[in-house]
């Protein structure tokens, strides 16, 4: 290979070995890297200093097992019926599509809001950085922190869960937006349309299949939340049946039927979104 | 190609024939800074007549884009005066510019229609100008329009693809359903970018000659960007030469001579132009 003479030597970065380095070599890159080292070292350090008087390690794995296989291979309803138990599923679906709905109609809202193309820059920074703190707190503290005002319950879970749904989703939904052509913005604006034509007529025919898989991406997130909040904040549905289940009743065997029970809806679910991002999503967010 | 948009006196009454004459367009000393620092156009000047073919050329990054989004102020004035029928329109408040740009229409190098969209509706969307906020956003449309962007349509010859889908359609088709687009607002002037430069030399030629018919038989004035020099010589009737934002050129298209295009373009691209 002929090789280049006259390269600027101050261009060419080097490892300590005087190879050719074809990363950046920026800071962030050497900070992830030193934090995966120190997090190895800390849990591999962490298992000498357990507390581990009193535990036979035989007799611990033999009873685990066994309740595993009583759970999962002989599942079967004694506190409640079949009726009851499908009625509390729908509960926690009604609770997930609650948030996910309201959420999805306020986020569209703010999206066009926080989406650089459509808004003033200010207005646009201001709505990302409040939906950025929203996000950064679980779900389960914006439920708890609901809870203040309206008791722990289904209000406080879905207020909660709602919360946190318009934060995804205004995210989610102002990267669709301002993934769309700029061109399509600047016909519409020349022709002489005003904002809203052109966030009817140009943006949302472009964004709305995005739109409605973010939205059902959500609902998926919603519906595992939906159960945790059953039990965590008392807000009914399958995920407060399985804590007294397990909590109250240690029944084994109701256990394993309700997880069996979720397991199958979250399996639904992930079906359906699959599908649809296969359809609707461009390769980049496909994950 | 003449007999092309011979009904269209119909269906624009507005426009006559006559007042070719009359200055539509008035550019004053006309410049243009994005960031503060570089400028972008200095002083430019120069007058478009009704009915006028005009060609800007230049090499890419003279100014020319810049030039026609500050004819309908897409992007904003720095320094000068645009003068649209008479109307300076860089003091025009927001819904001056709404209706300044009504009479306005624009074509683009990449058409920019709304590709889920069907054709009739793209057509359509040069409409929402005259319409209010509910009404557009209802996509109302009278029986009337509907009727004249089948009938542009079909003097553009794409009727048959009105109900497909935008993004089904080759280059050179949705180049004219921008063409449709732009005429639907009745305009006065139409800006063209580079309406040719993603196209191949077939469906360019098609477009070429039907924006000339525009201005021939409609009487619509049209500034067209191109950087190919042979196209506006043989399309305009007056070339205007953009060298690093300033007016190098400013002519009748058969006196643009080889010398010239070479002070425009710069020497060293001599090899690069046919003429
Ligand atoms: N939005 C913008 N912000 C900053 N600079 C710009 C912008 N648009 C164009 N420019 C600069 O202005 C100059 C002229 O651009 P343009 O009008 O697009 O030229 P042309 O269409 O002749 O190629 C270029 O140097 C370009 O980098
Ligand atoms: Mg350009």
């Amino acid at each position: 290979m002929e090789m280049v003479k006259d390269i600027n030597p101050t261009l060419i970065k080097r490892k300590g070995n005087g190879q050719i380095n074809i990363k950046s070599g920026n800071k962030v890159d050497t900070v992830v890297k030193w934090t995966i080292w120190v997090l190895t070292a800390l849990t591999i350090l962490a298992f000498f200093f357990f507390d581990y008087t009193g535990l036979q390690i035989q007799r611990a794995i033999s009873e685990t097992l066994y309740n595993l296989r009583v759970m999962f291979f002989e599942p079967a309803l004694t506190h409640f019926s079949w009726g009851e138990a499908f009625y509390q599923v729908g509960i926690t679906l009604g609770l997930g599509v609650l948030a996910t709905i309201f959420g999805a109609i306020i986020a569209l809202f703010l999206s066009l809001l926080a989406a650089e193309n459509l808004s003033k820059p200010w207005i646009s920074k201001m709505i990302r950085v409040f939906v950025a703190f929203i996000r950064a707190v679980p779900t389960v503290l914006w439920v708890l922190i609901f809870a203040i005002a309206a008791g722990l319950g289904s209000e406080a879970a879905v207020l909660g869960m709602l919360f946190h749904s318009i934060a995804y989703l205004v995210k989610a939904f102002s990267e669709a937006i301002e993934e769309v052509n700029p061109g399509i913005i600047e016909a519409l604006r020349s022709t002489g349309s005003s904002w809203w034509h052109i966030v009817v007529h140009g943006i949302l025919p472009s964004t709305f299949t995005y739109f409605l898989s973010w939205t059902f991406l959500r609902f998926e997130i919603n519906f595992s939340v939906a159960v945790a909040m059953g039990a965590a904040a008392g807000a009914g549905g399958i995920g407060f049946e399985l804590f007294m289940a397990s909590g109250f009743y240690f029944d084994l065997r109701e256990v394993g039927l309700i997880t069996y029970a979720i397991l199958i809806i979250a399996i639904i679910l992930e079906v359906i979104s699959t599908r649809l991002k296969n359809r609707y999503f461009p390769s980049s967010v496909k994950a | 190609m003449e007999y092309v948009l011979v009904n269209a006196y119909s269906i624009f009454p507005i426009i006559q024939k006559g007042v070719c004459s009359m200055s539509l367009l008035k550019v004053e000393e006309l410049s243009k800074l994005y960031d503060g620092e570089t400028r972008v156009l200095k002083n430019v000047s120069f007058e478009a007549n009704a009915g006028e073919f005009l060609s800007v050329i230049g090499p890419s990054g003279a100014g020319k884009s810049t030039l026609l989004r500050c004819i309908n102020r897409m992007v904003e004035i720095s320094g000068g005066k645009v003068k649209f029928d008479g109307i300076d329109v860089g003091a025009m408040k927001k819904k001056e510019l709404r209706k300044l740009r009504t009479n306005i229409g624009m074509i683009f190098q990449h058409y920019n229609l709304v590709p889920r969209l069907t054709v009739i509706e793209n057509v359509l969307h040069g409409r929402f100008g005259y319409k209010s906020t509910l009404q557009g956003v209802l996509g109302r449309f009278t029986e009337e329009e509907k009727e004249r962007a089948f009938f542009l349509l079909q003097k553009l010859g794409i009727s048959e693809h009105a109900y497909k889908r935008c993004d089904q359609l080759s280059g050179g088709q949705q180049q004219r359903v921008g063409i449709c687009r732009a005429l639907i607002q009745e305009p006065k002037l139409i800006l063209c970018d580079e309406p040719i430069a993603s196209l191949d030399p077939n469906s360019s030629k098609v477009i070429m000659d039907y924006l000339k018919t525009i201005s021939t038989e409609l009487g619509i004035t049209c500034i067209v960007n191109l950087h190919q020099v042979e196209v506006a010589k043989e399309y305009a009737d007056r070339i205007i030469g953009l060298k690093e934002g300033e007016i190098v050129f400013d002519g009748p298209s058969k006196v643009l001579y080889r010398d010239q295009i070479e002070h425009i373009y710069g020497i060293e691209s001599r090899e690069l132009i046919t003429v």
